[in-house]
């Protein structure tokens, strides 16, 4: 009992002189509308644990990273292999990432459907769109610390995207890496940026965003017909929170406290199963075998540039995300006033169910790439047995061909394969014989013209295998202008 | 109770911690390690990255001839299955994988891939004893070849190597494809995998000798039209 005395007095001591227990009992208890205390507004104070998740787990990382273009990549590799836990740190921290990004776009979608930025909370909005802009930062920029092949080509494609600005291209990328290419103080550039420049700013903005908070009110829930107007939402919110306000904690906090500790708690089991996010191949130009992809929360811009017309694509990288962050900052001085429910704006909803569903398809798209040719598949994708039996020795040098001239980069067979092209195993049933020579030779389509590029003999040998490709109970093309052969058991 | 539960959960941590990571399902393996193109040794997966394509899954049921056929392993050694695989054969499908032609493997990866092909699919040695020589200085003589074509490959490829249920061997663009080497491998491993008889295979009575080989192969290469044999044979040589 002397030893809790002591505690106490000790404890007495330093509030009298810091003021710490009336500042932190008046945050946990101020008031709040027993209708905020709902499940649907546990997301904001999630993403903050994941933060702190991401800190802790980001230090030890630093403790064993080496920031230089020759050491980078081995240190991840000396983590996941040889550092005992080392992997599972990488692996809480790579999906501490992934859950940190996810559960901010919840919040924000809960925010935006739920009219929380509307009037006085316009730049609590302001600040939680630099909060979103720092998290994509850490998530990019830790991606090129990661400083494998798909951080090598994503910063060559991000420098690249910058380079393109008209005038000062060229100096941005200077600036971005270091100098004109990818090289060792690029590396070092990006560590500073992701371990002091852009976490400092999240917390910074982290503090204003909470102050807000706690100043402003947390949102009431919204209902259909409550209309915010400048003259009289505080006083409102004001007579709400007397007449049905609870102290925020327990009374709200309880809800946020069991969702974060859901969220760590999967976070914990994920990355035991799923195990860290890279590192892939070593970082050097000179290996091309290689196929770099953005991480997840990326694969959507990745598919807009892939698919975006090239005569677009200039003016729609360095215009695009300009118009997109400001519309984004613009949302609560657009629609500052007014319903806030989102049963009471159907056009809210619309615009959010579109975005989603577009950001969605891009991502699914982005994992499977169907734009790019698959540079393994001529040597990597066999030839199906059964479009080889009972084939002459003329077909078989043909599916040889088509193995050798790399046309199932392209052009799937039996489902492996590229699909730049349609696929083979129908072909004979959708083209006659001169169909496909005129394909083969002259391209046409998105197919270039091989004519160049193959002798009779290989041409003869790949029409002859494609010739053998249709289903078997399907006749083969026909030519229309020629008279139907009469069937047989007529 | 709340206190007992945090108990449980207390140990349960400790006992993850104690265990350490061994069994947690996430651990990248020693054979998850990202390795440089050059330096992976596994047989399997330089086979299937590099030859699986043209030769087929299980080096077999390919476009290209079967290497898991153990008369075709009988007859070739490792020296000329290297200069193949580094070398590719000029004039034909089948490409140059050395670095120094242009390809993707090293000398030691092309070892791996000589020394795998033979350990795995190598199979019965007994089968290809007595096979004739993988290859031979001998010019065979076309008009026996001929006489040996009627006896033992007509009966599926057609009288004259014109057609047949197995196909024309006599096809011009086939012949402007393959290189004599290619003929005579096949017709001495055949391609079991498809049901292609080998050297002992094709007549009941007897099997072909090194000659007759040598003849067949003669006569359908003189079947390739003039106008082919300069181009082919100067990428060969």
């Amino acid at each position: 009992m002397a030893v809790m005395q002591r505690i106490k007095a000790v404890g007495a001591w330093l509030d009298e002189r810091l003021q710490l227990g009336s500042t932190i009992a008046e945050v946990a208890e101020h008031p709040v509308p027993r209708s905020s205390a709902s499940w649907w507004y546990i997301f904001g104070s999630a993403t903050l644990v994941v933060l702190i998740m991401q800190i802790v787990t980001g230090i030890c990382l630093a403790t064993v990273y080496t920031p230089a273009a020759n050491g980078a990549w081995e240190s991840l590799i000396y983590l996941n292999y040889q550092q005992p836990l080392g992997w599972y740190i990488r692996a809480l921290h790579g999906w501490g990432s992934n859950f940190m990004v996810a559960l901010m776009l919840v919040h924000m979608v809960q925010v935006f459907l739920f009219g929380a930025h509307k009037y006085p909370r316009e730049l609590t909005w302001v600040a939680g769109i630099v909060l979103l802009l720092c998290t994509l930062g850490m998530a990019f920029t830790g991606q090129v610390l990661r400083f494998d092949q798909d951080a090598y080509w994503g910063l060559g494609i991000g420098a690249s995207i910058a380079g393109r600005s008209p005038l000062i291209g060229p100096k941005i990328v200077d600036l971005i890496l270091g100098g004109p290419i990818i090289a060792g103080e690029t590396l070092s550039r990006f560590f500073a940026l992701h371990v002091f420049v852009i976490p400092g700013l999240l917390l910074a903005f982290v503090g204003l965003h909470l102050f807000l908070v706690l100043r402003l009110g947390i949102n009431e829930w919204p209902m259909p017909g409550r209309i915010v107007t400048r003259e009289k939402y505080r006083q409102q919110y004001k007579e709400l929170v007397q007449r049905d306000g609870e102290p925020f904690f327990p009374f709200a906090a309880q809800k946020d406290i069991v969702f974060a500790g859901l969220i760590i708690l999967s976070l914990v089991v994920v990355a035991a199963v799923m195990g860290p996010i890279g590192p892939g191949g070593q970082p050097d130009p000179t290996i091309i075998q290689t196929v770099p992809r953005p991480d997840f929360f990326f694969l959507w811009l990745f598919s807009v540039f892939a698919l975006l017309p090239p005569w677009t694509e200039t003016f729609l990288m360095l215009v695009g995300p300009p118009i997109a962050i400001g519309l984004l900052f613009a949302v609560p001085f657009l629609s500052g006033t007014g319903e806030k429910s989102w049963r009471a704006r159907p056009f809210a909803v619309v615009i959010v169910t579109l975005i989603l569903l577009a950001i969605g398809t891009l991502t699914w798209l982005g994992t499977y790439s169907p734009w790019s040719p698959q540079m393994e598949a001529w040597t990597e994708a066999p030839v199906p047995p059964d479009y080889l039996k009972g084939r002459t020795p003329l077909e078989l040098q043909g599916a040889i061909l088509i193995q050798y001239k790399q046309c199932r980069n392209c052009h799937s067979l039996g489902g492996q394969g590229g699909m730049r092209g349609p696929a083979l195993g129908d072909t004979a049933a959708r083209l006659t014989r001169d169909e496909i020579i005129r394909q083969i030779v002259q391209g046409g389509g998105n197919m270039p013209a091989y004519g160049k590029n193959l002798s009779p003999a290989e041409v003869n040998a790949i029409v002859a295998f494609l010739g053998t490709m249709h289903p078997a109970n399907e006749p083969p093309a026909r030519d229309s202008a020629k008279p139907a052969e009469p069937a047989a058991s007529q | 109770m709340i206190a007992r539960g945090c108990r449980l959960i207390a140990i349960a941590c400790a006992a993850v911690c104690v265990a350490g990571c061994d069994w947690m399902p996430g651990r990248p393996t020693q054979a998850e390690m990202p390795l440089r193109p050059s330096a992976i040794t596994d047989f399997a997966r330089l086979y299937g990255e590099n030859c699986a394509g043209c030769h087929g899954v299980d080096g077999k049921l390919g476009p290209a001839i079967a290497l898991n056929n153990p008369v075709y392993l009988a007859i070739v050694d490792d020296a000329a299955m290297h200069r193949v695989i580094a070398d590719g054969t000029a004039g034909t499908a089948m490409p140059p994988f050395a670095g120094a032609q242009g390809g993707n493997l090293t000398d030691q990866q092309i070892d791996i891939v000589v020394a795998g092909i033979r350990k795995q699919w190598s199979g019965d040695k007994s089968v290809g004893a007595g096979a004739p020589p993988y290859s031979s200085n001998s010019p065979g003589d076309s008009n026996r070849g001929g006489q040996v074509y009627a006896a033992n490959c007509a009966s599926c490829h057609g009288a004259d190597g014109k057609a047949g249920n197995a196909g024309s061997i006599a096809d011009a663009s086939f012949l402007a494809l393959v290189s004599n080497q290619n003929l005579r491998t096949i017709v001495i491993a055949g391609r079991p995998d498809f049901g292609h008889p080998d050297w002992k295979s094709y007549s009941a009575r007897q099997a072909l000798t090194a000659q007759q080989v040598s003849d067949v192969v003669a006569w359908i290469a003189a079947k390739r039209p003039a106008s082919m044999l300069s181009a082919l044979s100067a990428a060969q040589h």
